[in-house]
């Protein structure tokens, strides 16, 4: 018996065959990453009070000056990857239904609040041209703190908003999954608090047994919502071929390696080392850092190499005529 | 309320692609965008093998994922169910692509061609809708697609055609199958073609069931 599913001969798209997508690749999972991070930098920034202290770049904190420049850098990366850069902005225009739109609009909001918020800060040459502004940069007033909030929110929303774009439709069984948008917030905000008590190390500043134990938790909670995306719906056509791919294929090593060994269980075993061994603390928090950013950048390219259509019809073996050629229905 | 649809008899189907190139002629869409072609699979062992064909384009959905997707606005769904791209209004953000359960978008990467349409073209025209009706060029960076041959719709029913029996008002797909595996029309009405068709031939059924979008191309006899 031949095998259903051969291809067609002009192109890959309808197929009767499970078909890997080819759209979306490296500049979506730096991009993915990239407003992971800076969203959640700014978010860790603010909810573990660390804007001071820490070092400032024209005045503006450091973690900061971080977080704003990995979503300006994300946003240039996406807006480069557009078939047509220059009508980015009609990106906003559906946010009835696209989280791309969701994505883009808190991108945008994010920036101009975050922004705002921290312009009284801003020092050029000595003089502090902003300073006159009726609130407090790190939020210790009524106006600076409701700033803070908005654009916490909008941060919230730039950490999550990749998983939910791959989660909604359908057509993919494994991107479609609330554990998709799960494990993309909770990788961004570990290796956000990863990466800011790294510049805290820098600054020379201690790192307190609190952070590691919330870098512990983050991390382990990222490997349980992996794990357990890995066990459901393992029979599914298409997430079925995902799973192979990602677990006994191609991506294995990468996967099981870099991804959930040394991008997610390491780092959670690390942290709560470093949380009871204060000496070594500092060495741990760049190492747990380093394998934080790798295999979040990792756990998202894979999730894209992996998105796997099932066939467009999954044909009877038998076919839709019988051996003589003639019709078996109607 | 008018809504458009397909029904695909795929017993009927003799894998001849005219239907494909009908369509990429009538739509002059980019070069490797092929948006009505027909996938073939083998059954049976020898010697009683035989070819399975089935014909597929866009199933223009009730519930399309791509317009959901789509950031910009460009793809939307008409009131009479067909769903358009706007290749003017679209960023080639590709998100319509990846969330398409059937892969009837193309993303056009190469230069923007211009459509040309039969009436003024050639010694011998052959009959075609005004070019005022027709597609008139792809964009680079855009996303196109399968519009059930909108523009010849459009012109039926302005003109009093009936769509899914004139030639000048019913898909090229459709008007050139030999085999007449192909229905158009509307799935609403109950006196209508497709209506009937699946009336006698049916219940029609979908590609990826799964996927829930219950889609306005139909099919029968789906091996």
């Amino acid at each position: 018996m031949g095998a259903p599913g051969g291809q067609n001969v002009f192109m890959d798209q309808f197929s009767l065959e499970a078909r890997t997508q080819r759209v979306w690749d490296l500049n979506h999972a730096v991009w993915f990453t990239l407003m992971g991070l800076g969203g959640g930098v700014f978010l860790a920034g603010r909810i573990l009070n660390l804007t001071e202290g820490l070092g400032a770049l024209l005045g503006v904190p450091t973690v900061d000056v971080v977080s704003f420049a990995a979503i300006a850098v994300g946003g240039a990366i996406l807006v480069g990857d557009l078939g047509r850069p220059l009508q980015f902005w009609r990106a906003f225009a559906n946010v009835r239904t696209s989280w791309i739109s969701w994505g883009a609009w808190s991108d945008l909001i994010f920036l101009t609040v975050a922004g705002l918020l921290v312009l009284p800060a801003v020092s050029i040459g000595g003089a502090e041209p902003f300073s006159g502004l009726g609130w407090d940069p790190h939020g210790r007033d009524g106006a600076g703190q409701a700033l803070e909030i908005v654009a916490g929110a909008a941060a919230v929303v730039v950490m999550t908003y990749a998983g939910a774009v791959l989660a909604r439709p359908r057509a993919i069984p494994y991107w479609n999954s609330p554990a998709v948008p799960v494990q993309f917030l909770l990788s961004s905000a570990a290796m956000s608090v990863a990466a800011v008590a790294t510049i805290e190390v820098l600054a020379g500043e201690p790192v307190s047994a609190g952070q590691m134990v919330l870098l512990a938790v983050l991390s382990g909670g990222l490997l349980v919502t992996i794990v357990a995306h890995l066990l459901s719906r393992t029979d599914a056509p298409g997430k079925r071929e995902s799973l192979d791919r990602l677990l006994r294929g191609c991506y294995r090593r990468l996967f099981v390696g870099l991804v959930l060994v040394a991008g997610t269980a390491a780092p959670a075993v690390l942290a709560l080392v470093g949380a009871a061994a204060a000496g070594s603390r500092d060495a741990l928090v760049v190492v747990c850092c380093v394998l934080l950013v790798a295999g979040g950048f990792w756990l998202r390219l894979l999730t894209l190499r992996v998105g796997i259509y099932p066939p467009v019809h999954i044909a009877s073996p038998a076919g839709n005529r019988d051996a003589a050629g003639t019709p078996t229905s109607g | 309320m008018t809504r458009w649809g397909m029904v695909i008899d795929a017993d009927r189907c003799v894998g001849c692609q005219a239907c494909t190139v009908a369509c990429k002629t009538e739509n002059q869409s980019p070069l490797d965008a092929w948006y009505a072609p027909v996938l073939e699979w083998e059954s049976g062992e020898f010697p009683d093998a035989t070819l399975n064909y089935l014909p597929v384009l866009c199933n223009h959905c009730e519930d399309a994922p791509c317009v959901t997707a789509c950031p910009s606005g460009a793809l939307r769904r008409r009131d009479d169910g067909i769903v358009m791209a706007d290749e003017e209004v679209c960023i080639g953000s590709r998100a319509c692509m990846t969330a398409c359960p059937y892969g009837a978008l193309h993303f056009f990467e190469e230069r923007g061609t211009v459509a040309v349409h039969g009436a003024s073209e050639g010694p011998e025209p052959v009959p075609s809708v005004p070019e005022a009706y027709a597609h008139q060029r792809h964009v680079r960076g855009a996303v196109s697609k399968c519009t059930y041959c909108a523009h010849k719709i459009d012109f039926g029913t302005e003109n009093g055609l009936e769509v899914g029996v004139h030639p000048l008002a019913t898909p090229a797909c459709v008007v050139t199958c030999p085999a007449e595996c192909r229905i158009f029309g509307d799935l609403d009405n109950p006196d209508s073609n497709v209506s009937r068709y699946l009336a006698e031939r049916g219940p029609g059924e979908v590609l990826r069931p799964d996927a829930e979008t219950r889609p306005s191309t139909q099919y029968v006899g789906l091996g």
